[in-house]
């Protein structure tokens, strides 16, 4: 047979055949259930913080949010458990970022690819699914018996670090994967050392999706309770609610939350429990907006426009 | 390869002898013999995957940020060996900059763009930047179309301006060699002939070897040519000698079209 031959004219007409209308239903059809499946979303999670509202807001009040714990009776508040979960986020946040930080950088931009990265990453990758119960339990072995600190702060801002470290310097270094090479090539072509590439052009140019990281990793940190249990403790501090001093126990509002629920021989476990939920929620609500709102505007500092 | 005296231009600014370029076991230039002079414009042309791009890297010691990738033979800029064990290619790259195929500007505002060259050389005085600004946008012919917003960022400018920033952020730091790869290729023609303008006022001051696959753009802006062809130099000439009398037959099989 001829191949060059012109084959035979299918479409006589403009009009639309029967074929063509199938094919344009599943079109329209795959629209609708995949916007209809990604409004879902939305939905589950206005719904969700409608939810906590309604069972938690009227709990409250200036009493409870800046309240001490009661042990046994009513009206206990939870001013210390929520000045705890920012101090183990921030000293978390201390620790974590600029070691997933030098390590992300270093496995994207030093590593030559070969055994070496290639460990780095299957350790991290396996580093980060060990469950948070049995990284508490490491930190109960290590800070609590090995080093006899007891249950400390400081103690369960480190397992929060072992918890989360894995996880952010693989975000990191995607972020820094995401940078094309172009910009590192146009930086070394005028005469920048690496570092200086690093530094001024690749980092910036990462912050954006760094940030966003963070903000996960913050997100796990608020509501982490597994890891902290056996390290922070389930009080706080006796010497002075709100203690600076890192070796002191540490109940975070997370721990509380649990704790109530399950140990607590206190009346108003409902109150506080409810309460304390939607406390977190809005804590993390607010640090997510207000990490994407600081993440925009140094992205927009840096580069001269939002990413 | 002979250099006959009707080649424009004097001193020999780089003098590449006996290049050789390997990317792991495969041998991408051989044996290439180049100089280039001063205060010129050499053309590097010839058909796709001809090596030409991989021997304009070698020029800027570019070839050292790409693994597996090796260089032997000598390339001398105003008589010092590039390649030799003291040579510093910081300092290199310094004194040869490179423009690339594509506009790269950094997601930074037009102004720190230009002046990134000499802030990290060490200048910090804020006058002397913005003198140095304007100056380098004024010789990339792009100061009147940019000067009210050199506080937005690079990316809202289009690609032909872009191109023409990267151009201003090559020049900030006073280099001596411009090597431009393509540096047209992903303009339309009006960016374009902004961008072949540019290069020839370039040349009094400097020293820009271009790659380019455009035969009629090398005809435009070049003073001499080099024709690519599988990884070697098959002929170097003066622009108008390569395109009206090649020596040999590749160039003229090439030049007219009979492949590439």
């Amino acid at each position: 047979m001829d191949i060059m031959a012109t084959p035979p004219r299918v479409l006589n007409s403009l009009a639309s055949s029967s074929g063509v209308k199938a094919r344009k239903f599943a079109d329209r059809t795959a629209t609708v259930v995949l916007w209809c499946m990604a409004s879902s979303i939305i939905l589950l999670l206005a719904a969700f913080i409608i939810y906590m509202f309604w069972i938690g807001a009227r709990y409250l009040t200036p009493a409870f949010i800046f309240g001490l714990p009661a042990e046994t009776s009513a009206g206990g508040g939870i001013g210390p458990e929520i000045y705890n979960s920012f101090y183990i986020l921030i000293l978390t946040l201390i620790f974590t970022v600029p070691i997933a930080t030098a390590a992300g950088v270093y496995l994207q931009e030093y590593a030559r690819p070969g055994r070496f990265r290639e460990l780095v990453v299957f350790s991290a990758e396996s580093l980060a699914t060990v469950p948070s119960i049995v990284m508490g339990l490491f930190g109960l072995l290590v800070f609590v018996y090995l080093f006899k600190w007891k249950f400390t702060a400081l103690g369960g801002a480190l397992t929060l670090t072992l918890l989360n470290l894995p996880a952010l310097m693989r975000v990191t270094q995607e972020a820094l994967s995401s940078v094309p090479d172009s910009f590192r090539e146009a930086s070394m072509g005028i005469g920048a050392t690496k570092w200086q590439t690093i530094l001024r052009v690749v980092l910036p140019s990462a912050i954006g999706r760094m940030t966003t990281g963070i903000v996960l990793i913050a997100g796990r940190i608020f509501g982490e309770t597994a890891a902290l249990i056996f390290t922070a403790g389930l009080s706080v501090s006796t010497n002075s609610p709100y203690d600076i001093n890192p070796f002191h126990t540490a109940e975070t509002l997370a721990v509380h939350l649990w704790y109530t629920h399950t140990e607590s021989i206190v009346p108003d476990v409902d109150r506080i429990g409810n309460g304390s939920a939607l406390v977190l929620l809005i804590m993390v609500l607010v640090f997510n907006i207000s990490a994407r709102v600081g993440g925009r505007a140094l992205s927009k500092r840096l580069t001269g426009r939002p990413s | 390869m002979i250099d006959s005296p009707a080649l424009i231009a004097t001193s020999q600014k780089l003098v590449a002898t006996d290049v050789d370029i390997y990317y792991g076991a495969f041998h991408a230039i051989k044996s290439a013999n180049l100089n280039m002079k001063e205060n010129s414009v050499t053309a590097l042309i010839g058909p796709s995957g001809c090596g030409k791009s991989t021997f304009l890297r070698a020029l800027d010691r570019m070839h050292d940020l790409t693994p597996g990738a090796r260089v032997t033979g000598r390339i001398l800029l105003d008589g010092e060996d590039i390649y030799a064990p003291s040579a510093d290619p910081v300092v290199i790259r310094h004194r040869i900059g490179m423009v690339f195929q594509r506009p790269n500007p950094f997601p930074k505002t037009i102004f720190e763009n230009v002046v990134y060259g000499p802030k990290i050389h060490g200048e910090t005085n804020q006058a002397k930047l913005t003198e140095i600004c304007e100056r380098s946008l004024r010789q990339a012919a792009l100061w009147e179309e940019v000067k009210d917003r050199l506080n937005r960022s690079a990316l809202d400018l289009s690609g032909g301006q872009q191109q023409r920033l990267c151009i201003a952020r090559v020049l900030a730091v006073n280099p001596e060699v411009i090597l431009m790869d393509e540096p047209a290729s992903a303009l339309d023609p009006i960016a374009t002939s902004k961008i072949e303008d540019l290069i020839g006022e370039l040349k009094s001051e400097y020293t820009v070897v271009i790659v380019t696959h455009s035969m009629q753009q090398a005809a435009r802006i070049s003073d001499n040519t080099a024709f690519f062809h599988l990884g070697e130099i098959v002929e170097v000439g003066t622009t108008n000698q390569i395109f009206t009398k090649p020596r040999e037959k590749r160039t003229e099989d090439y030049i007219t079209g009979r492949f590439g």
